[in-house]
């Protein structure tokens, strides 16, 4: 009854959903309506309370043995001053909440998300190897790419801009979509069997 | 420390990146045909039609993104069409209130009247399917705290029905959720500014006609600046993403010669 209770309230509820997200009828509008602004907003609410208390006890956890103190302690400085800010001062334009976020979490970030490139730079120099045809043909397609992304390539032959966009519209966008419907019959075939009650690892491992 | 290959290969990068920033200079970029027609798309917004903005971006990729909503921003308020902002990424929701009313500023434009910023809502495909019901539920108060009812701007706009169009500034794959569920859904049109790294992506939607049009990464944002005709930061980084393209063309090419040469040399 454990697991066959779950089951049942998961393949009713997935299929009203079903059902009301492709019907017009007014109460299946209504039903929509509730479900989607009502309980997923409650629903992200547990969750991002979940997430909160473990992010908070992981780090306690971590000062207390003597792990990363001063990364762990800065952590929960964040994690607690950004709301008290806000609660504070307000979130507009000019606030210290605002001036935390341009001046501190935004460079961080893009300083993060900026190493990105000196990743590829020594990737380029020791990875991207053409060990064999398709590998060339690859490596050359990259080259073309970069090329017509930069100034360099105006400079260039219509042709090669015409070549770049035939890469883009032919042989990069089959890839794509066929990696998309792959994607899609994986997520209907896995909803499916949610439903059914066929696939289960989402209960947790059964006790003997 | 023993300097390696890799270290050599960063410093050039940091080299030729801070020199092509520090020389400045606008390149005079052909406008590709996804640049002109999204142009062509909000140059054909009347004036006063409503077009819904999603910052569907985290802070990360604010360097590339931050040119792209500017290009599109300037355009929408210098045609005079009203701009409700949103954002699906909490991350969104600072950036996305912050240009909106920098850039709003530029063209005299009143926050309420010719703007406004609903913030942000969590779970994306909720937040897009609410917002099709009706947007006033989903979002009863601004970014700031008024009443949706108490802005002038927001009269008459009940859901997707009386918006022209979404445009989703996106660097991550939330402009799908538009689409599958926006466009699918309710019939909106879907357009997108995105990172020049999802472009790919969202081609197969590009081509079904299921996303409208579509502008991407920093060669996206100079050109449509170009098209503007009004200067901006995306036209000032294109020679350093120039020249970091070069160099790693560079790096491909000297490092495929050290590998054929040491595999000659082993043979023998």
């Amino acid at each position: 009854m454990r697991r066959k209770f779950p089951q049942l309230v998961c393949g009713l509820i997935g299929l009203l959903l079903f059902v009301v997200y492709f019907s017009r009828h007014p109460i299946a509008s209504s039903i929509n309506e509730t479900v989607t602004r009502e309980y997923w907003q409650i629903v992200f609410a547990f969750a991002l309370l979940v997430g909160v208390v473990s992010f908070a006890k992981i780090n306690l956890q971590g000062i207390e043995r003597g792990e990363d103190r001063l990364y762990r302690i800065i952590s929960l400085v964040g994690l607690i001053s950004m709301p008290v800010l806000a609660l504070i001062w307000g979130i507009g334009t000019g606030s210290p909440f605002m001036w935390v976020f341009d001046n501190v979490q935004v460079p961080m970030q893009s300083t993060v998300f900026a190493l990105l490139a000196f990743f590829v730079a020594s990737a380029s120099l020791r990875g991207f190897r053409a060990r064999s045809g398709p590998a060339f043909i690859l490596l050359l397609a990259a080259m073309v790419a970069l090329i017509s992304r930069s100034d360099v390539g105006d400079l260039m032959s219509a042709r090669f801009s015409d070549f770049a966009e035939w890469i883009r519209s032919n042989p990069s966008m089959s890839a794509r979509r066929a990696i998309l419907i792959g994607i899609g019959l994986g997520s209907l075939t896995t909803s499916l069997r949610v439903l059914l009650g066929l696939e289960r690892t989402w209960l947790g491992k059964e006790s003997k | 420390m023993k300097i390696e290959s890799r270290h050599l290969a960063f410093i050039g990068l940091a080299v030729v990146v801070v020199i092509a920033m520090l020389v400045g200079g606008r390149p005079d970029l052909t406008p590709s045909a996804d640049s002109v027609r999204m142009h062509e798309y909000i140059a054909s917004l009347a004036p006063g039609s409503v077009v819904m903005v999603s910052f569907d971006h985290e802070a990360s990729s604010l360097p590339e993104i931050g040119p792209l909503a500017k290009a599109f921003l300037r355009h929408a308020f210098s045609r005079g069409v009203k701009l409700v902002g949103v954002s699906l990424l909490a991350e969104g929701t600072g950036i996305g209130y912050r240009l909106m009313e920098e850039t709003g500023r530029e063209y005299d434009c009143e926050y309420g009247k010719d703007f406004v910023f609903l913030g942000f809502k969590p779970q994306w495909v909720a937040a897009i399917v609410a917002m099709g019901e009706s947007i006033s539920k989903t979002y009863p108060e601004d970014y700031l705290g008024n009443t949706y009812q108490d802005i002038p701007m927001l009269a008459g706009v009940v859901n997707y029905s009386d918006v022209a169009g979404v445009v989703s500034i996106a660097d991550g794959s939330l402009t799908t959720h538009w689409m599958e569920y926006g466009h699918a859904r309710y019939g909106i049109t879907v357009s997108a500014f995105v990172a020049a790294a999802m472009v790919t992506t969202y081609d197969p939607y590009l081509a079904s006609g299921q996303m409208h049009a579509m502008v991407g990464g920093l060669r996206g944002a100079a050109e449509y600046e170009s098209l503007i005709g009004v200067g901006g930061s995306g036209g000032r980084a294109m020679l350093a993403q120039t020249v970091a393209h070069l160099y790693v063309i560079v790096l491909i090419i000297l490092g495929n010669v050290v590998y054929f040469r040491s595999r000659h040399t082993g043979r023998k």
